[in-house]
């Protein structure tokens, strides 16, 4: 997407006491019945979470960063905030170069389009040209391996089509930031393997990786660095082993087998 | 080295305008390929697409008419030719409305995924009723040849007239889709609203017949002063009021930087509301 060549030690994204409150309503859809309702009861709408807490963090070029943590840590909250979909509530995210989440070419975003239709949708939202799309689309259906699904409506894909496509178009693109937010889990096991030798590709090339996974052997496998997040703020980061085995200890389950398996 | 993007927390009011502008001017093939993409796969590229396009407002005009022929209202042919013409310019406004309304709220996926200018939404959402509303200008223009009604340069105005109306449109599409990510049943009210203003315009009726005691309304609905100027020009070729035209600008223009300034200054939180 970019032609600046980055060298590696440079920094690609820099973090700096970052925090992020969702305000959320309570009911799950408000509607303006349930306001005028609510409003004669005078009881409060709204509930505020706070996702992420005063986060430091520095991504160099040519590192991968694994980031761990429990269901709801604030991980995929940090991913959207460095990724621009997410403004900050506190703090400063600084990028320096073009970012391409795992989802983050929207695909999917029409149901009823084929999935051609959404990735060329993506892509141009994501501020891509025609051009760039089109030179990259056979890469993408290739890579996919789809086959004719490709020109299927969306919502006929399974979950794990799904995931391939957005996989694909993210790998594709060439960003110089690459986040994949654990979004190959319902990949299958061909499709996982294949994706995992991606990223190792990926790696080797001057740009910079974030990976957020549940699945402790990958993340020690292929990270240069893990960040270990709990309920929005920055427990640890360090080398893999060490924080994925504090992790781990923290979870009780470093003896079992679980935690290797997904990327 | 420079950073490519800094992200700080925003303050309430509007994002950097011109860089908003940029990034949306960067995007503009979205917009033309979403509502490609629409119109495919509402089938409007197909033979019976365009057949069904064309039939339908046709047959709308037709039901109408009827109605209008039955509690007695003028039943000549100027009298159609005015109800079509006003129709089929409402429904440019009705159609860009049920469009735009959850355009947003639809959008979902693309907007907890990517960042760009969620502004492009409600603008696909209108060039999609843009597009339907193209045909129908040719069948008026068939229409008004057939009823023999009068030609003159005077028509010309009926272009700054639909002007006026897309800015309209627009500006109401980009508030409603806005209001509906905070009270999503918006979208049901919707239908009771565009029926309303539909009586409450010169569309039915011309605005020569409205009774003295009514005339407020020609004050508050923004859609009259425009219907009047579009009925005086496409159907009777002669000039439209200078002052409807005026007033039909400055509402469009109001809505719309209302609409834009309202829509603008909240889109950055529809991340975490929608
Ligand atoms: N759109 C939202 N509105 C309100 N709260 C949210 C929203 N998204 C996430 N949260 C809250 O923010 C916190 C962090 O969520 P996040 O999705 O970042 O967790 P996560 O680390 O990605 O978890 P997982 O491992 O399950 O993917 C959670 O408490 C969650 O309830
Ligand atoms: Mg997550």
């Amino acid at each position: 997407m970019s032609n600046t060549v980055h060298t590696s030690g440079e920094i690609a994204v820099s973090v700096q006491h970052l925090g992020l409150t969702y305000t959320t309503t309570i009911d799950r859809r408000p509607t303006l019945k349930s306001r005028l309702k609510s409003m004669g009861r005078g009881t409060k709408q709204t509930q505020v979470i706070r996702a992420l807490d005063d986060i430091m963090l520095d991504v160099p070029y040519g590192s991968v960063l694994g980031v761990v943590g429990a269901n709801g840590a604030g991980k995929s909250t940090l991913m959207r905030v460095i990724s621009g979909i997410l403004p900050p509530s506190q703090g400063r995210v600084e990028v320096y170069g073009k970012v391409s989440t795992l989802l983050a070419l929207g695909v999917g975003f029409s149901p009823s389009l084929s999935g051609r239709a959404n990735v060329r949708l993506g892509g141009l939202a994501a501020g891509m040209s025609r051009q760039e799309i089109e030179d990259h689309f056979e890469e993408i259906a290739d890579f996919a391996e789809l086959g004719d699904s490709i020109d299927a409506p969306m919502r006929t894909y399974s979950s794990g089509m799904y995931a391939r496509l957005a996989f694909s178009v993210a790998v594709t693109v060439r960003p110089d930031i690459l986040i994949v937010d654990e979004a190959l889990s319902t990949g299958d096991a061909r499709f996982k393997e294949k994706s995992l030798e991606k990223i190792k590709e990926l790696r080797s090339d001057a740009r910079a990786l974030i990976l957020v996974s549940h699945a402790l052997g990958t993340v020690k496998d292929i990270c240069n660095e893990v960040a270990w997040l709990h309920k929005g703020k920055l427990i640890q980061r360090g080398k893999p082993d060490e924080v994925v085995d504090a992790y781990a200890d923290f979870l009780h389950v470093r003896k079992s087998a679980v935690i290797d398996e997904d990327i | 080295m420079t950073p490519v993007d800094v992200f700080v927390p925003f303050h309430k009011g509007l994002p950097p305008l011109r860089k908003y502008w940029r990034t949306l001017w960067e995007r503009r093939a979205f917009i033309t390929e979403y509502s490609r993409s629409e119109l495919h796969e509402q089938h409007y590229d197909s033979v019976f697409g365009q057949i069904w396009l064309i039939l339908n407002p046709l047959l709308l005009s037709a039901v109408y008419f009827i109605l209008i022929v039955i509690i007695g209202g003028h039943s000549d042919k100027v009298r159609y030719a005015h109800l079509t013409a006003c129709l089929f310019l409402f429904y440019l406004v009705a159609n860009t409305l049920t469009g735009g309304v959850k355009s947003v709220t639809s959008g979902q996926r693309l907007i907890l995924n990517t960042a760009f200018p969620r502004i492009m939404l409600p603008i696909s959402a209108t060039v999609i009723a843009i597009f339907r509303f193209i045909p129908t200008i040719l069948i008026f223009a068939i229409l008004r040849t057939v009823l023999g009604l009068p030609v003159g340069w005077e028509l010309l105005w009926a272009i700054p007239i639909v002007v006026i109306t897309i800015v309209f449109a627009l500006g109401l599409a980009i508030l409603i889709s806005c209001i509906n990510v905070y009270f999503r049943d918006i979208a049901n009210f919707l239908p009771y609203l565009t029926r309303t203003f539909l009586y409450l315009s010169p569309v039915l009726w011309e605005a020569s017949d409205l009774k003295p005691k009514l005339q407020t309304i020609e004050m508050i609905n923004p859609l009259f002063p425009i219907l009047d100027s579009w009925s005086r020009t496409v159907v009777h070729a002669q000039q439209p009021h200078l002052s409807s035209m005026l007033i039909a600008s400055a509402w469009a223009l109001l809505l719309f930087i209302f609409g834009t300034y309202f829509f603008l200054s909240r889109e950055r939180e529809f991340a975490v509301r929608v």
